[in-house]
């Protein structure tokens, strides 16, 4: 009895398990689809962005390129491939998340930036979406811990210069454009990471195509 | 201080000694393009600026955006000429490169303009690898499935990289290209290509953000010859469909008396007894009608004998009466019937003798049938005229007639081939005019003239034998006893009768009686009869035809007594009298005395 009874919960788990698997499988893609259609959208604002710059606008925005100084730029990522099929599975997912959540709050300055069709809608449309997106990361995050305890420490690390972005005037040209571009590195980034980690823990996906 | 600017000085003096001679600083150079074919590594090139024609040397150095460390191209050869290839540990992702080139050579050196680079955004594939072309067989028709490797650098198995491929066809001479998109997918399905010809195949592909690769080489197919199904199935439907066609004409051609028959149903011949089609199509029309023509019918003899039988005395009286009918002498005269095709026989021959015109200007004596014959005979009227007082019962009338003409005994003016007699009793009815008249003697015919006028009975009745007309009933009688052979031929009945005219019906036809009696009272207006018959008409041979008619009403006929005295014409014919006031210009038929129709007479000279 004791032995079927084990058996029976074993059976159980594994079912519980698998259910959660093809859940947390369905959550990952439906992660993944979610962070494409947030860089698509990106890349959208910052072309229009571009084509609405007026010729001379586009000389100086030339001359002073320097993309740096992204806000995401104290969150330690993998920069190549190597170091991402290095990282783990865990960390992926934990620098997806902070990535995420840093451009919570200066997204709606992003609306700001660029009006087009596709914030005409819902001004807050762009912070609805990563708040969206961070919710179903955290999700796969306790997935992944599945009980381990929590030895993240950036978590906790307080968001640097919150207001970062909004210290810029918003009519700065080069201010806006640097907001733009570094809104879609940080998405693309997101993706790819999210992708790589999709592919790594299950054979079935799109990978293997 | 003049060091320096003798310096200078001799600076410039070589630089212009050195121009002079050709050679300069190099050119700027400038960089073409940064690629990275799987995210991993990539490679820019450049172009030189001109070396100013002395050995140029080309170096490359970036820096990223977050340092001021500025490192040189690592590698200037694996991508070729003018070109540095940045390997997988020089190679940072989401970080801007920004590269400059720098030319020197002896006499200077010169830097390109610098570009940022982000590698993530400057992806190019390279081209698909080992394009296949195949054409399947379906049950629905033949159609080709291309299929593909990825590039060997991509590395798509573990998501680093995404890919998305397009491929085109073509024929040889078409000028577009058809492009269709896979997806991520590693094969595709080609339809509605054309049977028997030969396509071209490339593929291509491009991350999910990046540039399109290069096409690969041309891949040849050709599609083989085969029969659309909807082709097929319209070539059946038409062999079909001309394979019922000609069913349909075979037996419409079997079968095409029926059908002329059903279509066009045939139309009766003419069917005229004795009516021979060949004649008539021969054009003879008269043997046509000859045919027609019933030998010894009517009988034609003896005519005089039927004549004489029925020939009247007049007297005075019909001299009043022929007195009365004077004023019309001259209508008639100017009247003539147009229809009357009389050919010499007298104007009783025809049916339309002129008593229809005659009568327009009578007023109630519709005694005075003055009638021409074509012929120009002297009117009845003139001899009634001349003899107005002559007791003789129509003598002078009748004896002054060159050729009178008897009145039109009928109102009907058809013609009618078949002529139509009564039987029996009516047979004595016949009365045939012209020769009634040559025969007579001159008082007889004098005072046996009947003339009959047909007047408008439409919408009166006539009314006969009034008891003031019994003068002439004693003629009548006279008439009778005068002529008592009878006339053979009219041998199949041997005894005459009189025939008393009862009514006109409005068909214009005088409904006769025979008289059986000579004592009758023609008041006592006797219905009980059954024999009278019906005066039909007058044919051309100057017959009268009699008609008996079974269903006769007894009508008043008498009402108009006075009348019938005034109406008698001095004929030798017995005229029958009529009473019509309407005057309309038709055949009337005159009743004299008991009213019995008499055909009417050609006077005789007078």
């Amino acid at each position: 009895k004791k032995i079927s009874k084990i058996l029976i919960s074993l059976v159980i788990c594994l079912l519980v398990n698998q259910g959660r698997a093809s859940d947390n499988q369905r959550l990952f893609n439906n992660a993944v689809i979610r962070v494409q259609h947030l860089h698509q959208l990106a890349a959208k604002m910052i072309n229009d962005f571009e084509d609405s710059l007026l010729p001379e606008e586009r000389r100086q925005l030339s001359k002073i390129f320097p993309l740096s100084f992204c806000n995401s730029d104290y969150i330690e990522a993998p920069a190549g491939k190597d170091e991402t099929q290095k990282s783990s599975m865990l960390k992926l997912l934990r620098i997806s998340f902070h990535l995420i959540e840093s451009w919570e709050f200066p997204s709606q300055s992003l609306s700001g930036t660029v009006s087009n069709s596709l914030t005409v809608g819902n001004p807050n449309q762009l912070t609805e979406k990563l708040a969206d997106l961070k919710m179903g990361i955290s999700v796969l995050i306790q997935a992944c811990l599945d009980g381990q305890p929590n030895m993240d420490d950036n978590d906790s690390l307080p968001l640097p210069f919150e207001d970062f972005y909004l210290t810029m005037g918003e009519n700065n040209l080069r201010e806006s454009f640097r907001l733009l571009a570094c809104f879609k590195k940080d998405m693309h980034k997101v993706e790819t990471y999210l992708r790589v980690a999709n592919c790594r823990r299950s054979l079935d996906s799109n990978c293997t195509l | 201080m003049r060091n320096s600017g003798a310096v200078l000085i001799l600076t410039f003096i070589a630089i212009l000694t050195l121009q002079a001679a050709g050679v300069s600083p190099p050119g700027k150079p400038r960089l073409t393009s940064c690629r990275s074919p799987e995210k991993e590594t990539f490679t820019c090139w450049w172009e030189p600026g001109g070396d100013g024609g002395l050995p140029t040397t080309y170096a490359l150095y970036y820096h990223l955006e977050n340092s001021e460390t500025v490192y040189e191209c690592p590698d200037y050869r694996t991508a070729g000429e003018n070109s540095c290839f940045f390997n997988k540990n020089d190679t940072s992702l989401w970080v801007n490169y920004n590269i400059t080139v720098v030319a020197s050579n002896a006499l200077g050196k010169n830097i390109s303009d610098p570009v940022e680079v982000d590698v993530v955004y400057i992806v190019q594939p390279n081209t698909p690898e080992h394009v296949t072309a195949v054409v399947v067989h379906d049950e629905q028709g033949p159609f080709v499935r291309v299929s593909w490797e990825k590039p060997r650098t991509a590395d798509t198995r573990s998501g680093w990289i995404t890919l998305l491929y397009q491929l085109r066809v073509k024929q040889e001479k078409d000028k577009e290209w058809e492009e269709y998109n896979a997806g991520m997918q590693k094969y595709y399905n080609v339809f509605s290509l054309h049977p028997d010809k030969e396509y071209m195949v490339q593929v291509r592909c491009k991350p999910d953000h990046g540039f399109w690769s290069e096409w690969t080489q041309t891949t040849y197919v050709k599609m083989p010859d085969y029969i659309t199904r909807e082709r097929s199935l319209w070539i059946m439907i038409t062999i079909f469909f001309v394979f019922i066609v000609v069913i349909l004409t075979w037996t419409l051609n079997v079968k095409r008396n029926s059908v002329k028959l059903c279509l066009l149903p045939a139309v009766p011949g003419p069917k005229i007894k004795g009516f021979d089609k060949q004649l008539l199509k021969s054009g003879k029309s008269e043997e046509v009608f000859n045919t027609l023509v019933i030998q010894g019918f009517p009988p034609t003899t003896d005519y005089d004998n039927l004549l004489v039988e029925y020939l009247e005395v007049y007297d005075n009286e019909e001299q009043e009466l022929v007195q009365d009918g004077k004023d019309l002498s001259e209508d008639c005269m100017k009247s003539k019937s147009p229809s009357d095709i009389d050919s010499g026989r007298g104007s009783c021959d025809s049916h339309t003798l002129l008593l229809e015109k005659c009568m327009d200007g009578r007023e109630g004596s519709g005694s005075n049938q003055h009638q021409y014959s074509q012929h120009g005979e002297t009117r009845w009227a003139s001899t009634e005229s001349s003899e107005s007082q002559d007791p003789e019962p129509g003598s002078p009338e009748s004896a002054n007639g060159r050729g009178k003409t008897w009145p039109v005994v009928f109102p009907s003016p058809q013609p009618q081939p078949h002529h139509h007699y009564p039987v029996g009793a009516a047979k004595p009815a016949y009365h045939s005019v012209p020769e009634i008249l040559n025969h007579l003697s001159p008082h007889a015919m004098s005072s046996n003239y009947h003339q009959l006028n047909h007047q408008d009975i439409l919408q009166q009745e006539r009314r006969f034998s009034k008891p003031a007309c019994r003068h002439s009933q004693s003629y009548n009688q006279f008439n009778l006893d005068g002529i008592d052979t009878p006339a053979p031929g009219v041998a199949p009945s041997p005894s005459l009768e009189y025939v008393e005219v009862q009514r006109v019906n409005p068909e214009n036809m005088l409904l006769l009686r025979p008289l059986s009696d000579p004592n009758r009272e023609p008041e006592g207006s006797d219905c009980t009869r059954e024999d009278y018959s019906k005066v039909k008409e007058v044919t051309s041979n100057n017959i009268l035809l009699l008609q008996r008619d079974m269903s006769h009403q007894c009508v008043d006929d008498y009402s108009q007594a006075d009348q019938c005295t005034t109406q008698q014409p001095p004929h030798p014919c017995k005229p029958a009298v009529h009473q019509s006031n309407s005057g309309m210009p038709q055949e009337a038929i005159r009743v004299m005395g008991n009213g019995y129709v008499d055909s009417t007479v050609l006077m005789p000279s007078y």
